[in-house]
Formats: structure tokens, sequence, C-alpha cells
């Protein structure tokens, strides 16, 4: 990932936080996207060569982050979240599309992923594209990722934005969820939208 | 003229049985030793067979001395590196600690979103109620051993 990417997709997270900022409060417990942004739809193909979309599905909302496998500590922070939210929101979880993306296609194959995402929940899609598809799915949602030396042992780390996003069932971004904002924000938004 | 109580038969027995109990007690209720570092809390996430686990723990410096964390050996894996998140304008950063002073009579923490010990290339896969062992190094070349659970995450 070059320097220039990295500034690029700073600046697109500054434009998504601060769009975010406007909407503070309202109906969302999250960082309200107002007016909700329509997202793209970005395809991936799993381990087994089916097709994953995030095209919009009706009463179905989706939740996603972006991290990557070798992270010991906010990915998998954040996934154990999302199985609180699911034992929150008990039978209602099921319509949720809970969506972990790795910003590390080089080292995560898509069954990497999807057995990362699965190993928290058998519901999780953890999804790996190719490097087009994952650069433009990051510009689109305003995620930046940098890779940042490691030791032998780590090999390289990842720097990646941190936040959870929340898109309805319309397909539109209408939340975000800083790292650490806790999950009962994301649980009760979630409530309210299925 | 005042009456003055006279110690019964049973007031003598009830003293006296009152003294040895506490007598019993202080010699048999010892407090438990004070480790001189004590890990507590200690806990580690699930992980696939050659994936990445994190492990978090309070260390306790019970010393009148600070201590210094300088490194963490472990038989469960690759190799395990202390490493600190720290969040930037929205972003996640993981910083490799190389030395962490522990204050004396202080605890650092380590847990989600912060400090961790990072495990990397775990040796098996790591499932709710397997442990991992691990070493913590303290740069006046001591150490302490302790055995981590994994739990639900």
């Amino acid at each position: 990932m070059t320097w220039r990417r990295f500034a690029r997709s700073c600046a697109l997270l500054v434009g998504a936080v601060s769009l975010a900022a406007c909407g503070l409060g309202g109906d969302f417990k999250g960082m309200a996207v107002d007016p909700p942004r329509e997202m793209p739809t970005f395809a991936f193909t799993r381990a087994d060569g089916s097709t994953f979309t995030t095209s919009a599905e009706p009463g179905r909302p989706m939740v996603l982050f972006f991290g990557y496998t070798h992270c010991p500590d906010v990915c998998p922070t954040t996934l154990a979240d999302w199985k609180r939210v699911r034992a929150t929101l008990g039978d209602k979880a099921k319509a949720v599309r809970f969506v972990f993306v790795t910003v590390d296609p080089d080292r995560d194959t898509p069954a990497v992923a999807e057995r990362y995402a699965r190993m928290y929940d058998a519901s999780f899609e953890g999804v790996s594209g190719n490097a087009g598809t994952t650069s433009r799915m990051m510009d689109a949602f305003g995620v930046a990722a940098a890779r940042e030396p490691g030791t032998n042992a780590t090999g390289y780390l990842v720097s990646h934005s941190s936040q959870v996003f929340l898109v309805d069932s319309h397909g539109k971004l209408v939340a975000l969820y800083p790292f650490g904002s806790g999950w009962d924000a994301l649980a009760a938004d979630l409530e309210r939208l299925l | 003229m005042t009456s003055r109580a006279v110690p019964t038969l049973r007031h003598i027995v009830v003293a006296a049985t009152s003294i040895a109990a506490a007598l019993v007690a202080c010699t048999t209720r010892s407090a438990p030793p004070v480790l001189r570092v004590d890990i507590r809390q200690s806990w580690a996430r699930i992980a696939d067979s050659g994936a990445t686990s994190g492990a978090y723990m309070e260390i306790d410096n019970n010393d009148t001395v600070p201590i210094t964390l300088i490194g963490v050996v472990t038989a469960d894996a690759g190799a395990a590196e202390v490493h600190e998140t720290m969040q930037q304008d929205g972003m996640a950063h993981m910083m490799p600690r190389t030395a962490l002073r522990i204050p004396a009579g202080d605890v650092v923490k380590l847990a989600p979103g912060g400090l961790h010990v990072m495990l990397i290339d775990v040796r098996r896969a790591l499932a709710v109620g397997d442990s991992v062992r691990l070493r913590l190094k303290f740069s006046d070349s001591t150490s302490v051993a302790v055995t981590v659970p994994v739990k639900t995450p």
C-alpha cells in the first residue's frame, strides 16, 4: 500500500467521520450518517467458489468491519462484541449479516478470512477480495489501512480503521461505531432496524 | 453495701475456651504469602492452529522497586511479544513494547484495546477450556510462569 493511497484513505476517513459527526445523536446510538449514504455493491468469492455480495436484502441490515486475521486485539475484540450483539438480539439476529472484510488480502485468503470470522460465530461472514475490490470497498467506506514494520515473528503489521459500519436493508450506510464505543449501541440500533 | 459479681465456673470455662480459640486462630490463620510479582485475571483468545492469539492479564508488582517486563516466552506459539494498541484518528495502530515498566506497588493491566501479549503462530488450535503456558521475563533476570486459560472472547 503506497503512502499516496494511505493519505487518500486518511482523507476519506476524515470525511466519513466528519459526515457522521454531523449526525451525532438523532435516532441512532452510534454516530449517525445523515443523510444516509447509498453504498455500492461488492462481490467476493468464498473459498468454496460461491459468491457473497453486499447487495441490499429486504429486512436484512448489514454490519461490517475491516481488519486482518493476524490482528490479535482490535479485530477479535470487535468480533467478540458482535457475538454479544447476536446474543442480545436473540432470534432477530438471524436477519443481520455480520461481515468481516480483510484489508490484508495478500495474507488472508478467502478460506483464512472465512475461518477467522466463523470461529467467533458460524453465521459471521469473513471475506477476502482481490486488490481491486478491496481498494474500492475501502474507498467507499472511507477506510484506511497501512502496512507497518513488525518483527521477524509477526511479519508486517497493519494499521487500519477500527470503526464498525451499519448498512440498513436498503443498502444505505446509516451509522458508525468507533472502536471502544460499546457493543450495546450497535445492538440497540439493530433492534430498531429489525 | 454493694454486691460484687463473682465469676462462676461457667464464666471461667467460656473465657478459657474463647482465649484458646483465639490462640488457635492466631497460629493457624496465617495470611497467604504475597508474591513479589502476581499475575491475575489472565486469559487468552481462541485461535486456529498457526494463527494469532492474544493474552491479557494483570501484572501486580508487590516489590518495593519497579520491575520491567522485557519479554514473554512460550512453547505454545512460534513467538510471543508484548504489544500495545493505540487509537489515533479512528485508526488502530499496534506498537511493540519491549520494556514495560511496572512501578513499585503498582499494577499494570493488559486488556482488550490496549496492552496485550501477541501470540504468533500458535502451535495448536486454542479453544475455550484450553490453556497456554507463558513465562514472563523481567529485566532483573527473574521470570514468572503463568498458565493462561483460553476463555470465551
